[in-house]
C-alpha cells in the first residue's frame, strides 16, 4: 500500500501532464493517416481531444512489471532454467496477415522480426532447436523441421511470404503437437504463435486440443497482432505460456524478443539431466571438405565434429552423422547468465530526488547523459541496489535484456581486483 | 473491512471498496436517516448490490431498538439468487465479527414454479398450471375429502408442513431459493408455503417486483409487512412500465370466448351444488352480506390473488345486492361479456375514458360502477364456493373481472382503447380492447405511502429528475455516481455517417433508404473484421431487424459478414432465442467469433449480459423510439403532458435513450472488463438526445467521438482494442485511486464523496 500512497500524492500533477501533452498528440493521429486520405474536417474538431499514447512510460512500466515478476520467481526458489528448448514458431499467414495497419503489411513485419528473433534465439539458447509452421487457408504447414541453423529457417520463411484464407489454431496446434511429442524428455516443448487473425475456423473441438497440449507439457505462447482473443488467452493460461498483444511494430519486436531468453522450467522437468555435447574445432583456413549440412564442398571455415569428424558449417547444431550436439564454448558461457540473472534496479523515489540534502549523480552511469530535471515528473532514473549507481531508463532495459552485467558493479570490481573475470 | 459512516459501523465483506460504493452508502444512509425515499444511479459492475446490503444490514445492527426490515425487489429469479448469495457472504462476514448479534433471517420468495418440490406438480409447464396443480392437491375442500378417502391425492409436503403447525419455522440464516428447496426436502415441508409464512418474520425478504407492485399479488403476500421497512427496487429503470403494466388489461376475442366457456362451466357447477349442497351457496350469500373482509378467515391455501384495486375500505363494504346470489352474478358477467363483444365489433379505433365507459356500460348493460368494482372479489368468492381448483382454466373470466374492477375503481389515469386491427397489419382483423393505465404512480403509490424508505436504483436512471415526476414522489436524495476506473475501459462512440460520408439514421424517412441500409451493413462488416470474439447488435424493432437483415442478405453483405463471424438472431420465440444465445456463446468461446442480432426492449436487451469476450462491441442501430403511432402511447403522452407537464418529446427521448443505454450497458458488467459502444444514428450527436444518456457513459464520450464516420470508428476501435489488450494494474497505479482499503476510507472520509458525484 505504501507504494500506492506515494503515487497517489503525485496523482494530480500527473493528470495535468496529460492535458498539456494532448496537443502533441495530433502527431500520433496524423502519423497513422500519413498516407491515407486526408481528414481536414476531422482535424478541426479533433484538436487536443485525443489523448496521447505516451509509449515510452507505458513501455517502461511494462518492462518493470516483467522484470519484477521474473525476479520474484527467481528469489522464491532456486529454479532451473530450461536451457535446451524445442520451439516451434507458428506464423499465421491467413487473410488477416495481409492487412496494412502495419507497414508495409502485417506479414512483412512479422517476418522481419521473426528473422531477428531466430538469430537472437540461437544466440541466447545455443543448445536449442527451432522449427517453423505456417497457417494458411485453414491448414497448417510445416515450413522447416526442428533444427539449429538460423539461416535455413530464415530462408524458408522469406520464400513463403504470401497469405490467404482462414486461420486455424487447432490445426496448427495439432501439427506441432505431433512433432513436439516425439522430442526427448529433457527438452522443453514450446510453441510461439504469431497470430494475425481474429478468429479461428477449426475442424473440431479446439478446447480438447488445448487440453492435449497441456497434457504433453507444451508451453504455448501467443503474440496477437491486432486484439485480444479469448481462445488465445485461454490457450496460454492453460499451457502456462504468455499472451500479449502488440501495439505497434516496435512493441511487437519487444514482445517477440521477450521469448528469446529461456522461460522458467516447468516444475516436472526440473530433473537434472546430463547431456553429451561436443566442442568442435574450427577447421584450418585452407582445408577442403564436404560439409554434412549442405552436401557441398567448402574451402576453409566450418567445424569438425569431435566424434565422427564430419564437417559442419555452423554452430550450434546437431551433427548430421552421429547426432552429437555440437556447440562452441562461448555459446555455452553466454547461456549462463540465465542462471545468474542480474537483480532488478530500484526506482529512485521522487521524495529522494526532491530532497536538497541528497547529492545525486547528475548523469547516467551507463551512457553519461545527464538526467532531466526531476521537477514533478515521476522518477526517470533507477539505481542498482548493489553498486548504488544511477542509470537512465534506456540503460536499465539494455543492461537487463542485453548486457546482463551491471557496468557499475563491474567497474567497481575491476578497480578492486585488476583480474578481469570472464563471463 | 469495517468502517464508520457517521454513527453506523458498516461491515463490508471485502478487503477493498470502490470509492463510488462508499459514496453510495453515505447517500443511502442519509436517506434512511431522513426516513425518506431516494433515487440512486450507479453503473453496473460497481458492486451496487453489496453496497446496499452492507449498509442496510449494518444500519439495522447499529440501531437495535428500531430494526428496519429490508424488502429487496429484483426483476428476475436469477438476480434474486445472486442477491441472496451476496447477502450470504456478507452475513458470514458479520457473524465472524460480531457473532450471534448478526443473526438474521433472509428468505427469497418466488412462485410455486420455482419453489415447489413435489415432482408430480413440477411436471406442469408454466406458472399458472403449477399453481393450479398445487391447488388441486392442497385446497381445503380437497384435503377434507382426502381425509375421508385416502385414495385421493394430496401433497405430502403440505400435509407435513401443516402437521408441524407452529413448529414449522425457518431457523435464522440466509436462504436462497435453492436452499429453501433443499431445506423443504430435508424436513418434508413445502418450501413455498414455508417461505410465504416466514416472509412476515424475516429481516430480509428478496422477491420480485410484482409482489409489491401488482396489487393482485401484493394483497396477500405483502400485506403483513411492517412500516419500518426499506424497500429496494433494483435495476429499476423500467419501473414505470412495470407499474402501468400491473394495472393494464387487454381483452381480445379469444378472451371473451374463453370467458363464455368459463361462465357455462360455472353455471353447471352452480346447478350441481344446488342439487347436492345448497347450504354452501347460502353460506356464501350470508358472508357476502357482511362484506369481503371476511375473506381473511379463509384457510390460507385457498387464499386468492386479491382485489386489483387498492382501496381498503372496499373490503369493509357489503357486496352489492344484485351480485350476492351466484346466479345473479353470472348474469351480470354474461351481460358484461356481451357488451364487450359488441364493443369489439367496430371498424374504427375508439378511445374513451373510464368514466364514459362505465356510463355506457350502465346504459347498455345495466351494470353500475359499484357492481363493476366488486367483480374481481365476487368472482373469487364464487370460485372458492364452487371449489374450483383448476384455476388455470379460468384465466379468461378472471381477466374480464380484473378489467371490470379496474374500470369501476379508477376515474382518471386510464383510457380504454379499442382497435379493430394492428396498425402495422391492417388487413388482418384482430380487434382488441385495452384498458391501459397511463399513470405509473397509481400502482406504486401505496408502496411509497406505506413504507418508511423506498430506494430506487439502477445503472441507468438518467435523467434522474424525471423519475420523481413519473412516479409522483419526492425523494430526499437523488444522486448519480460515476464509475472509478483504472483505465478507460469503455469506449462509446457516436457514428453519424457511413464510409461514404452520407448520414445514417433510422428516422422514418430514412429508414428504407438503401444507402443507409448499405452503410449500416458495411459498418457491421468492417467492425466484424477488427473486433475479436463477440459483437452484439441492437435494432429498433423486430420488423426493422427483419427488413434490414433481409436486404443485407440480398445484397451479399450478410454473406461477407459471415466470413468473419457466425450470425445469430433473437426471435420472439423464447426457446429459439435461448438456443441461439447458447450457440452464440459457444462460438465466442471457441474462437470462431459471432454476432448476435437483437432488439431493443426485447428479452435479450433487458436480461442477458454480454460481458467479457461475449461482447467486445455493441452497436445500437438507430434510436429505439417507441412505436409513436400506437394509440396507447399517444394516450399516455397526452396524460403525461396534462397531468405532470412532461412534454411528449421529452418523454419519448428519455424513454428511447434509456433503452439504448440499457442495450449498450450489457457489455460492461465489471471493471476488469472492456468494451466499445457504437451509437449508429446521426440523431445521437444532438445534444438533447445525447445528454439523456447516463453520466457514466457520457463521461467517457469524448467530443472527438461525437461525429464519426465508419472508417474513423474503425480506426478508433483498432487502437482501443490494442490498448485494452495490454496488461494493467488493477489497483490503479497511475495516480487514480480506485480501490480503497480500510485505512484509506478512514483517512479520506468525505473527501471521496465529492469526487464521485456529478
Ligand atoms: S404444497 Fe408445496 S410442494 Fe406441495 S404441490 Fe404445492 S407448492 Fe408443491
Ligand atoms: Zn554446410
Ligand atoms: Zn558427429
Ligand atoms: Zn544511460
Ligand atoms: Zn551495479
Amino acid at each position: 500500500m505504501n507504494n500506492g500512497n506515494g503515487r497517489r500524492l503525485n496523482g494530480e500533477t500527473e493528470e495535468d501532464d496529460d492535458d498539456e501533452g494532448s496537443e502533441g498528440d495530433l502527431d500520433a493521429w496524423e502519423r497513422t493517416y500519413a498516407d491515407e486520405r486526408s481528414w481536414e474536417s476531422l482535424q478541426e474538431d479533433e484538436s487536443g481531444l485525443l489523448r496521447p499514447v505516451d509509449n515510452t512510460t507505458l513501455y517502461h512500466a511494462q518492462y518493470r512489471r516483467r522484470i519484477r515478476s521474473l525476479s520474484s520467481q527467481a528469489t522464491t526458489a532456486r529454479i532451473q532454467k530450461g536451457l535446451i528448448r524445442y520451439l516451434y514458431i507458428v506464423v499465421d499467414l491467413s487473410r488477416a496477415a495481409a492487412e496494412m495497419d502495419y507497414r508495409p503489411s502485417r506479414m512483412a513485419v512479422v517476418a522481419k522480426h521473426v528473422e531477428a528473433f531466430i538469430r537472437e534465439f540461437f544466440d541466447q539458447n545455443p543448445l536449442s532447436q527451432l522449427g517453423l509452421v505456417t497457417i494458411k487457408d485453414g491448414i497448417a504447414h510445416c515450413l522447416t523441421d526442428l533444427g539449429g541453423s538460423p539461416e535455413s529457417h530464415v530462408k524458408a520463411l522469406m520464400g513463403k511470404l504470401e497469405c490467404s484464407g482462414e486461420s486455424s489454431l487447432q490445426n496448427a496446434l495439432d501439427l506441432v503437437h505431433g512433432y513436439l511429442n516425439q522430442i526427448p524428455s529433457y527438452g522443453h516443448r514450446e510453441v510461439l504463435i504469431l497470430y494475425s487473425a481474429l478468429s479461428t475456423c477449426d475442424p473440431g473441438d479446439i478446447l480438447e486440443t488445448i487440453q492435449k497440449c497441456k497434457k504433453s507439457k507444451m508451453r504455448c505462447s501467443v503474440i496477437g497482432i491486432s486484439a485480444e482473443i479469448f481462445i488465445c488467452k485461454h490457450l496460454c493460461q492453460e499451457t502456462g505460456g504468455s499472451y500479449s498483444v502488440a501495439m505497434d511494430e516496435s512493441h511487437f519486436k519487444e514482445l517477440i524478443l521477450e521469448h528469446a531468453p529461456p522461460p522458467p522450467a516447468i516444475a516436472e522437468f526440473a530433473i537434472a539431466n546430463l547431456i553429451k555435447m561436443g566442442f568442435p574445432q574450427r577447421a584450418a583456413e585452407s582445408s577442403i571438405a564436404i560439409c554434412s549440412c549442405h552436401k557441398e564442398a567448402k574451402v576453409g571455415g566450418g567445424y569438425t565434429c569431435p566424434r565422427c569428424k564430419a564437417r559442419v558449417c555452423e554452430l550450434p547444431t546437431e551433427c548430421r552423422i552421429c547426432g552429437l550436439t555440437l556447440i562452441s564454448s562461448p555459446h555455452l558461457a553466454r547461456s549462463y547468465h540465465h542462471l545468474f540473472p542480474i537483480v532488478p534496479f530500484d526506482e529512485v523515489s521522487p521524495s529522494v530526488l526532491n530532497d536538497p540534502h541528497n547529492r545525486l549523480p547528475r548523469s547516467c552511469f551507463g551512457c553519461q547523459q545527464s538526467f532531466p530535471n526531476p521537477g514533478n515528473k515521476p522518477s526517470l532514473r533507477v539505481a542498482c541496489p548493489k553498486c548504488k549507481q544511477h542509470f537512465c531508463l534506456d540503460c536499465d532495459i539494455y543492461i537487463h535484456e542485453s548486457l546482463h552485467n551491471c557496468p557499475g558493479c563491474e567497474s567497481f570490481r575491476h578497480s578492486k581486483s585488476p583480474i578481469a573475470t570472464e563471463e | 473491512m469495517k468502517f464508520q459512516i457517521e454513527d453506523v459501523t458498516v461491515y463490508f465483506p471485502y478487503d477493498h471498496i470502490y470509492p463510488e460504493q462508499y459514496a453510495y452508502m453515505v447517500e443511502l444512509k442519509r436517506a434512511l436517516d431522513a426516513r425518506g425515499h431516494c433515487l440512486l444511479e450507479m453503473p453496473t459492475g460497481t458492486g451496487k448490490t453489496i453496497a446496499l446490503l452492507s449498509l442496510i444490514t449494518s444500519y439495522t445492527l447499529s440501531k437495535p431498538n428500531n430494526p428496519v426490515k429490508l424488502i429487496y425487489c429484483t426483476r428476475t429469479v436469477h438476480e434474486m439468487e445472486k442477491t441472496l448469495a451476496e447477502l450470504k457472504l456478507l452475513h458470514a462476514y458479520q457473524t465472524i465479527h460480531i457473532g450471534d448479534r448478526a443473526r438474521i433471517l433472509a428468505v427469497g420468495l418466488s412462485s410455486r414454479k420455482n419453489l415447489c418440490v413435489n415432482s408430480r406438480v413440477l411436471a406442469a409447464e408454466n406458472r399458472d398450471s403449477v399453481d393450479a396443480s398445487c391447488r388441486r392437491l392442497t385446497a381445503s375442500w380437497v384435503r377434507v375429502a382426502a381425509a375421508a378417502n385416502p385414495n385421493l391425492p394430496t401433497c405430502e409436503f403440505f400435509e407435513e408442513y401443516e402437521k408441524a403447525g407452529s413448529n414449522a419455522v425457518l431457523p435464522p440464516g440466509v436462504y436462497t431459493l435453492q436452499d429453501l428447496r433443499a431445506y423443504g426436502k430435508e424436513k418434508g415441508w413445502c418450501p413455498y408455503f414455508l417461505a410465504r409464512h416466514m416472509v412476515q418474520f424475516a429481516n430480509v425478504v428478496v422477491y420480485s417486483y410484482q409482489y409489491l407492485l401488482d396489487p393482485k399479488v401484493a394483497g396477500y403476500i405483502s400485506k403483513e409487512m411492517q412500516k419500518e421497512s426499506v424497500v429496494v427496487f433494483d435495476e429499476a429503470h423500467n419501473i414505470d412500465n412495470v407499474c402501468i403494466e400491473a394495472l393494464s388489461v387487454s381483452v381480445r376475442r379469444q378472451t371473451l370466448e374463453g370467458a363464455r366457456r368459463n361462465l357455462n362451466k360455472m353455471r353447471q357447477e352452480i346447478e350441481k351444488f344446488k342439487a347436492t349442497d345448497a347450504g354452501r351457496l347460502r353460506a356464501e350469500y350470508n358472508r357476502l352480506v357482511e362484506g369481503l373482509a371476511q375473506r381473511g378467515n379463509l384457510p390460507f391455501t385457498d387464499n386468492w390473488l386479491s382485489n386489483p384495486a387498492l382501496p381498503d375500505d372496499i373490503l369493509k363494504e357489503a357486496v352489492p345486492g344484485n351480485i350476492r346470489r351466484a346466479e345473479h352474478f353470472l348474469h351480470v358477467l354474461r351481460r358484461l361479456v356481451q357488451y364487450l363483444e359488441g364493443r369489439l365489433e367496430t371498424d374504427n379505433v375508439e378511445k374513451e375514458g373510464p368514466v364514459g365507459f362505465v356510463a355506457s356500460i350502465n346504459t347498455h348493460a345495466g351494470i353500475d360502477q359499484k357492481t363493476l368494482k366488486f367483480c374481481y372479489d365476487r368472482l373469487h368468492s364464487l370460485m372458492l364456493t364452487l371449489e374450483i381448483t383448476d384455476t388455470d382454466e379460468f384465466l379468461h373470466i378472471q381477466t374480464i373481472c380484473d378489467f371490470a374492477t379496474l374500470v369501476g375503481t379508477y376515474t382518471r389515469g386510464f383510457s380504454i382503447i379499442i382497435e379493430p386491427f394492428d396498425e402495422r397489419m391492417p388487413h388482418i382483423p384482430d380487434p382488441v380492447l385495452q384498458l391501459s393505465c397511463h399513470d405509473a404512480s397509481l400502482a406504486i403509490k401505496p408502496v411509497f405511502d406505506r413504507f418508511q424508505s423506498v430506494v430506487i436504483t439502477s445503472g441507468t436512471l438518467s435523467p434522474i429528475d424525471l423519475y420523481p415526476r413519473l412516479l409522483n414522489f419526492h425523494p430526499v436524495v437523488s444522486r448519480s455516481f460515476t464509475m472509478s476506473l483504472t483505465r478507460d475501459c469503455i469506449c462509446p462512440m457516436v457514428l453519424t455517417r457511413g464510409s461514404d460520408q452520407l448520414p445514417v439514421s433510422t428516422k422514418f424517412d430514412m429508414r428504407s433508404d438503401l444507402g443507409v441500409v448499405r452503410n449500416y451493413g458495411r459498418l457491421l462488416l468492417e467492425m466484424a473484421s477488427v473486433v475479436p470474439d463477440g459483437i452484439v447488435c441492437f435494432f429498433v424493432s423486430y420488423s426493422y431487424m427483419d427488413g434490414i437483415v433481409n436486404s443485407w442478405n440480398e445484397n451479399g453483405i450478410l454473406k461477407e459478414i459471415m466470413q468473419h463471424k457466425l450470425v445469430f438472431i433473437e426471435t420472439q420465440d423464447v426457446v429459439e432465442t435461448t438456443l441461439a444465445l447458447d450457440n452464440y456463446r459457444k462460438a465466442c468461446d471457441c474462437g470462431r467469433g459471432a454476432i448476435f442480432f437483437s432488439v431493443a426492449r426485447g428479452k435479450v436487451a433487458e436480461g442477458i449480459d454480454f460481458d467479457r469476450h461475449y461482447g467486445r462491441l455493441v452497436i445500437m442501430f438507430g434510436v429505439p423510439f417507441q412505436y409513436t403511432l400506437s394509440k396507447i402511447l399517444l394516450a399516455r403522452l397526452e396524460y403525461l403532458r396534462d397531468t405532470f407537464q412532461i412534454k411528449e418529446g421529452d418523454f419519448l427521448t428519455f424513454d428511447a435513450l434509456r433503452q439504448a443505454a440499457q442495450c449498450v450497458g450489457r457489455v460492461i458488467r465489471s471493471k476488469a472488463d472492456y468494451g466499445m459502444m457504437i451509437f449508429a444514428d446521426k440523431r445521437y450527436s444532438r445534444h438533447d438526445k445525447r445528454s439523456k444518456l447516463p453520466g457514466w457513459i457520457l463521461s467517457h464520450l469524448r467530443d472527438a467521438h461525437l461525429n464519426l464516420s465508419t472508417d474513423m470508428a474503425l480506426h478508433i476501435a483498432r487502437e482501443f482494442l490494442r490498448k485494452m489488450a495490454q496488461p494493467y494494474d488493477r489497483a490503479g497505479g497511475s495516480g487514480r485511486k480506485t480501490l480503497l482499503s480500510q485505512e484509506d476510507v478512514e483517512k479520506m472520509g468525505d473527501g471521496i464523496l465529492n469526487e464521485m458525484q456529478y
